[in-house]
């Protein structure tokens, strides 16, 4: 309990100096989103009318107040509002996470069974001649740009062979081509890290001992095998959440999908300050969210790692 | 949040299954010997793909093409604008009077007209509207309509008549009334903030127009539904009632291919921004494309006087004729980007041909350089006094292969000895960037609206200020002439002066080599074979009202 309580203060305090870091930095940007809306130079609008508009948003008031009212804000659960289109940050983002949710927590378990699949396919001592293909289909696969994929499949599977739609889908059917991109470039290094260690527990000497007492390989390979080499390549998938919100920028902007990928694309272009430092935010949050539950379900995979985490000692 | 999901997309699938179920019927429902040709078919939803999302639905600030999709679909106007002959012709007002200064304007209202909302649409509404879109409201983030010029109140003469008052002659009022910027809303909406005409809010944006919004799933679709009572189209437009139309799905898909592969494979009907590089497919397929023209101030490349280097005419007059524009209309573009003759499209008003200032003669253009005193220097590129010839123009994110326009123009301008440099920048970048006339030294842009007023609107130095001749920093303005040429077309209240007004300003733009109009610039519309009756209005926003599919 003590250790969840660590993690817990840990976690707020990355988040804190993740909001102050991106404050910061989106400050320091040239221009601001208020600039590229009013001034530039769409509107119209006099340089009378646009100081009047400016002190309305109070963009001018200075950098240690608005950190303050914007930190409050936040921890309100109040983001501001959009300044490129003046819709709430928190209803921008309860709107899309949802879409992102599904397409990126899909992508990623697809990942894993793909990898999973990749993985214990080329280990497993029947499929021999499977072995040297299937494991050299992960360095292919990791040099495969997530948007040359997304415009292939939507050409090729939706435009072409017309077996999904694309433009208007269903909930199901928009969701399997976006999965596929998302979760092919993904599963690359996931196999790599799995056959590595696959590799390096069967090596180890208490195989050697279940093999000697007469277990067949597959045995080996699903009971004493899987589990140990499980543990790096849920690190790793812990720490592909980058690549994860990374590819759906890109997949959302392929399949015009609405999501928190898209509000950032957006945002980047309209230099949207207030959607910005939300999106950093929440991205800080999901991933040490998601460091949390992996270091959380080490102590269950390992007991070794249990018994020291009972005893308080970092895992 | 989990727990409004599954609800979110049940009713998705359901409001899906229901709109398929509306395309299902429509053509049963009707005569099959009318479908592919002649008698419009009503019913079906039209899948109309969106380059980007809308931004706000405030019409005053609703100039962004995105918004014109809904803005035009959505809100009725006072006047309504032939698209074809640019005439003014009756729609909500029935009939107008101007004064001889054009400080006084006096509209007769239809009165059978109502909000979607069920209240009327009448003098006091529409007073309250150009109350609002002419004096603007900086607390809620409300801000003047750009078309609306010296406006002071409004006056309710009776229920369908209202007068508007103006401190100074206002002669491009009138044609203002027509423009998406002035689009009709209920007094209930007229009461809203900026934050509530942002994606979001939608649905409850209120106007007159054939369609209302519906629907919306914010930055991805908004669904427009036809209003079965509409019954106040514009007299001289070809369809009266409702629109042919059961629904419009606006679905927003910012990759290129995408959207070209959608509409050819079935999956959209109609799309907004096909590429240049795309029309060729798009043609190839039997599909139709539209190109109307934005008419106003053409596609064009500011030269500022106010740089130290284009402070001299010969400089400017040097880089127009070092630019062969047939070449980057040829290379770039297709024959839908008709070569620029003047700052003006030929389709303006008031238009005057000035071709003769703009002629490709790369060696006049040498002679005009060694004259200013550009000599040749180290790599090609002139120099004096020790500094190089280098010009820095913006990429426009917002106009067409704007990017490679430049590159082009870039290689042209370095066999005279010119080095044009092309800033690709971020947008906070680019919008400080272009507000200072030693950091970018030519300004690539274009504005559209069917009015004389246009010209103003781009160069005066309270507007678009695009010469930059209204220094920022110090307030100082660069041509004074300019200034009361443009003003002069603003405030003249005499039709026929006005146009002599106009050109004017097209000819001292030219002879003082000011810009370089590039080409006249469209909107290129995708549509399938089974989209008729395909509209634009006055600047190339999309009309859905007389549509209908053939299928």
């Amino acid at each position: 309990m003590r250790y969840l309580a660590r993690r817990a203060g840990q976690a707020a305090i990355v988040l804190l100096a993740a909001f102050t870091g991106a404050f910061l930095l989106l400050q320091a940007l040239p221009g601001d989103a208020l600039m590229i809306k009013y001034e530039n130079p769409e509107l119209g609008l006099s340089p009378q009318q646009i100081a009047e508009v400016r002190e309305r948003f109070g963009v001018d008031t200075p950098l240690p107040v608005q950190y303050v009212h914007t930190l409050l804000g936040f921890a309100a659960g109040d983001f501001g509002y959009s300044l490129q289109t003046g819709t709430p940050v928190r209803q921008l983002l309860a709107e899309a996470l949802p879409h992102t949710l599904a397409l990126g927590g899909i992508a990623l378990v697809a990942a894993v069974l793909l990898a999973a699949a990749i993985a214990f396919g080329s280990s497993l001592p029947r499929l021999r001649w499977l072995r040297d293909l299937l494991r050299s289909v992960p360095p292919l696969v990791v040099s495969i740009p997530t948007f040359w994929l997304g415009i292939m499949l939507v050409q090729v599977v939706s435009f072409q062979l017309g077996w999904v739609s694309v433009i208007a889908p269903g909930p199901v059917e928009g969701l399997i081509l976006p999965v596929i991109t998302l979760a092919v470039p993904l599963s690359a290094p996931l196999a790599q890290i799995l056959v590595r260690s696959i590799d390096d527990v069967a090596a180890q000497p208490f195989v050697a001992v279940v093999r000697a007492r007469g277990a067949t390989p597959a045995w080996i390979l699903g009971r004493n095998v899987a589990k140990n080499a499980i543990l790096p390549t849920l690190t790793m998938a812990g720490l592909l959440l980058g690549d994860l919100i990374g590819g759906a920028v890109l997949t959302e902007t392929v399949f015009g999908r609405p999501g928190i990928g898209r509000i950032t694309e957006q945002a980047v272009g309209q230099q949207d300050i207030p959607v910005l430092l939300a999106v950093v935010v929440l991205a800080a949050a999901s991933f040490v969210v998601v460091n949390l539950v992996v270091d959380l379900l080490y102590p269950v995979l390992d007991p070794r790692l249990a018994a020291r985490a009972r005893e308080g000692v970092p895992a | 949040m989990s727990a409004t999901f599954p609800t979110r997309s049940a009713a998705a699938t359901a409001a899906a299954l229901a709109l398929l179920a509306l395309t299902a019927c429509a053509p049963a429902a009707s005569d099959p010997a009318a479908s592919g040709s002649g008698e419009p078919v009503e019913g079906g939803t039209l899948v109309y793909l969106e380059h980007q999302a809308h931004t706000t639905l405030y019409p005053p600030s609703a100039g962004f093409y995105p918004n014109g999709g809904i803005v035009n679909n959505v809100f009725d106007r006072l006047v309504w604008q032939d698209p074809e002959s640019l005439e003014l012709k009756p729609w909500i007002a029935t009939d107008w009077e101007v004064n001889a200064d054009a400080t006084e304007y006096t509209f007769d209202l239809r009165d059978d007209v109502t909000f979607s909302d069920g209240t009327p649409l009448d003098a006091e509404v529409v007073a309250k509207n150009f109350d609002l879109f002419g004096l603007g409201d900086p607390e809620r983030g409300l801000t003047v309509s750009e078309a609306i010029n010296n406006y002071e109140r409004s006056e309710v003469v009776d229920a369908d008549t209202v007068t508007f008052h103006f401190t100074a002659p206002s002669p491009g009022f009138l044609q203002a009334t027509s423009t998406n910027n002035s689009g009709l809303l209920s007094a209930a909406t007229l009461d809203f903030t900026l934050e509530q005409f942002a994606p979001g809010n939608s649905a409850e944006v209120i106007g007159s127009g054939p369609f209302t919004i519906t629907d919306e799933e914010i930055g991805s679709a908004v669904t427009l539904t036809a209003r079965d009572d509409y019954d106040w189209a514009p007299p001289d437009r070809d369809h009266q009632g409702r629109a042919h139309l059961d629904a419009v799905q606006i679905r927003v898909t910012p990759e290129d291919s995408v959207r070209v592969g959608a509409l050819l494979s079935g999956q959209a009907d109609y799309i907004r921004y096909v590429e240049a590089q795309d029309e060729a497919q798009v043609d190839a397929a039997g599909f139709a494309v539209y190109a109307p023209q934005t008419g106003g101030v053409n596609n064009h490349l500011s030269l500022r006087p106010g740089s130290e280097i284009l402070s001299d005419i010969r400089v400017r007059q040097a880089l127009i004729a070092g630019i062969d524009r047939q070449q980057v209309v040829d290379t770039i573009y297709t024959d839908r980007y008709p070569l620029a003759t003047s700052i003006l499209s030929s389709s303006a008003q008031g238009y005057v041909d000035t071709s003769d200032a703009l002629a490709y003669d790369p060696e006049r253009a040498e002679t005009l350089l060694e004259e200013a005193g550009w000599v040749e220097g180290a790599h090609g590129i002139r120099e004096k006094d020790g500094k190089q010839l280098t010009l820095v123009v913006n990429e426009s994110a917002p106009q067409p292969r704007s990017f490679e326009a430049l590159t082009l123009i870039s290689q042209q301008l370095k066999t005279i000895g010119v080095d044009l440099q092309i800033l690709k920048a971020d947008a906070g970048s680019a919008a400080e960037a272009v507000r200072d006339v030693e950091q970018v030294q030519v300004y690539h842009s274009m504005v559209a609206r069917a009015d004389l007023d246009v010209i103003k609107s781009q160069f005066f130095s309270q507007n678009r200020n695009a010469l930059l001749n209204l220094d920022y920093d110090d307030g100082t303005i660069a041509d004074a002439q300019l200034e009361e040429l443009l003003q002069a077309v603003a405030s003249e209240a005499d039709p026929a002066q006005r146009i002599a007004e106009s050109q004017e300003a097209q000819r001292y733009l030219a002879d003082q080599a000011y810009v370089v109009p590039l080409f006249e610039e469209p909107q290129v519309y995708g549509a399938a074979p089974r989209v008729h009756g395909v509209t634009f209005e006055s600047v190339a926003r999309p009309s859905f009202y007389e549509i209908w599919l053939a299928d």
